[in-house]
């Protein structure tokens, strides 16, 4: 067990004292919300008001800001996955695996040192809120967190997979950016991904951003209060086998996506030769 | 005592070759062993395989008691290894560096303050515990690297390479720093040098070729067999000397070169006294030396420690 915390307090420490890395993170989802958020919300908000007739004041930002948050979580978590490779090209990597700390915990410190980072990200966003001019209910605020550190935990996990695979940082940003931007669009964080084609629609289904984007869009807006059809139009009636799937059932899913992504990083591990 | 170090029948073979081929070694509680061995012999598979880095092809390795590839753990917590290359995080502290360590290795957490400043002290690094890493220079990072190897109190220590790259005064006092330690602890020590005369304190030293342990003994006994003494003795008739020597000696391997005679005997003493004896041409000038390691080294692998793999 200590292994794990010693592992996970050296990555924060070191995310702590990197300052143009903390802010340098922030660039990327203020640009997509300026974007999407800006660009995207008259036509949202027609589509919106034109299906029903109950809502009077719609705001998209509302919506996209959850799946903004997203994207941060996913692009950090997995940028920050990249400390492996960093471990391996520096050396450091040999003095943790020559160590008897196990593998396993090897595995489990490395994501939760991203995914805490990736986290605090998140979390830093928060503070965009007043600024956007979007409230949301201070409990649905706090309910969010844990679902934000979940899927934190299981994109880390994605990324310490790739990670303990490649030796080099070209290779890895690389893959990255094959996987990480068909990651965000597909999964409903930036626009709705209700009605995509059979081919996308599977793609989005095995993305797990999709079930924690739309966890946290249903949590933090209250989506439950708002009229069906609204719902409908913004996406968030997520259907898996012809069924519209529960919040708990998404995070069951993460939390599998999670442990099975661990165990496979845990295998690479023990391959590893450094 | 049962040998800290016991490998037997070790092997190792990749998709095609086999780097590693059946090796078998001991070695002695407290004892300093040197391995040595030209680049391509096997030496660092040999050595992965012994830290619990590598998994072996066929064979076992018994450290401390325990082994290394049943019972990983325990292994990994009885030695410290000191790699070639730099394996600090540079972006830390060395009292950061040498904290994290202590938790890796659950180090007792009451002790842990005290032991840190045992193995700083051990290298003068007191007063620099606080700075960054990066700012340390390459002998101050050799030596914490060193004190943190030390840190949860290995049986076996692995020193790979240790002063590479280092200055002489520094590797001498990296040198210093490690036998005092050695006289403290009784550690056993690990060695792999391309440095010969480093080797030269090794207890035993073991040459390894082409997969295979070809020498091991103590250094004396290497050098003794390679041929006892050498003598370099000029003359002003090196011809006569020569067929005087050669009669009067019958055992020793003469040579004429570059105006001098090279002549290798089993025991320089016993030659002195015959030479005194048996020659009366005058001597311009003498030289004796015992055998080095390279002389070692060159007999047994047929090139020299810093040439590539043949």
């Amino acid at each position: 067990m200590e292994g794990i915390f010693a592992i996970w307090q050296r990555d924060l420490m070191k995310f702590v004292r990197d300052r143009p890395r903390l802010l340098g993170s922030f660039a990327m989802p203020i640009l997509f919300l300026i974007i999407f958020g800006g660009g995207f919300s008259g036509t949202m908000e027609n589509l919106v008001m034109n299906q029903t007739s109950e809502i009077e004041d719609f705001n998209y930002l509302t919506f996209i800001f959850p799946g903004i948050v997203a994207m941060t979580l996913l692009m950090t978590s997995v940028f920050s996955s990249l400390s492996v490779i960093q471990d391996k090209e520096f050396g450091y990597m040999k003095e943790i695996l020559v160590s008897p700390v196990s593998r396993v915990n090897i595995a489990i410190g490395k994501m939760l040192g991203a995914s805490t980072v990736a986290f605090m990200q998140g979390v830093l966003m928060f503070i965009l809120i007043p600024v956007l001019g979007v409230t949301y209910e201070w409990s649905n605020v706090l309910a969010v967190l844990p679902i934000m550190f979940l899927l934190s935990c299981t994109l880390a996990s994605l990324g310490l997979l790739i990670a303990s695979l490649l030796r080099s940082t070209q290779g890895f940003q690389l893959i990255v950016q094959v996987l990480v931007f068909p990651m965000v669009f597909l999964s409903g964080a930036l626009f709705p991904v209700t009605n995509m084609p059979a081919w996308m629609d599977i793609l989005v289904k095995v993305n797990p951003v999709t079930y924690g984007v739309d966890a946290m869009k249903k949590v933090m807006t209250g989506a439950a209060d708002l009229p069906v059809a609204a719902q409908d139009a913004l996406g968030l009636n997520l259907q898996l086998f012809g069924r519209t799937v529960t919040i708990a059932e998404e995070l069951f899913f993460l939390v599998v996506f999670t442990s099975i992504l661990i165990a496979l990083a845990t295998i690479s591990f023990r391959r590893a030769n450094a | 005592m049962e040998p800290i170090i016991q490998v037997h029948e070790l092997r190792k073979s990749f998709k095609d070759m086999e780097a590693v081929k059946g090796i078998h070694f001991d070695v002695a509680q407290g004892e300093i062993f040197g391995f040595l061995g030209p680049n391509g012999a096997g030496k660092s598979t040999t050595i992965n395989m012994i830290c619990t880095m590598l998994a072996p092809t066929s064979g076992s390795v018994i450290i401390n008691g325990y082994d290394a590839f049943k019972q990983k753990a325990k292994v990994r917590e009885s030695i410290g290894i000191i790699f070639q290359e730099n394996t600090l995080d540079e972006k830390l502290s060395a009292l950061e560096n040498l904290k994290l360590h202590c938790r890796f290795y659950r180090v007792p957490k009451h002790k842990r303050t005290e032991r840190i400043q045992e193995v700083l002290e051990i290298v003068d690094l007191i007063d620099n515990q606080k700075k960054k890493v990066e700012e340390f220079s390459g002998g101050m990072k050799r030596r914490l690297e060193i004190a943190r190897g030390l840190l949860h109190y290995p049986k076996v220590l692995f020193l790979d390479e240790p002063t590479v790259g280092l200055d002489p005064q520094t590797r001498a006092h990296i040198w210093e720093y490690i036998l005092r330690l050695k006289e403290k602890e009784n550690i056993t020590i690990f060695l792999t040098t391309h440095y010969l005369d480093e080797a030269e304190i090794s207890h035993r030293i073991a040459i390894m070729d082409k997969g295979t342990i070809i020498a091991l003994d103590t250094p004396e006994r290497l050098k003794q067999e390679v041929g006892g003494d050498v003598i370099e003795l000029g003359t002003e008739d090196n011809d006569t000397v020569a067929t005087q020597l050669q009669s009067a000696m019958p055992e020793a391997e003469i040579k004429q070169e570059a105006g001098l005679l090279r002549i290798q005997v089993p025991s320089s003493d016993q030659f002195i006294s015959t030479f005194l004896q048996q020659i009366h041409v005058p001597i311009t000038s003498l030289n004796i030396r015992r055998p080095t390691l390279n002389d070692v080294f060159l007999s047994y692998t047929g090139r020299d420690i810093k040439a590539g793999p043949a």
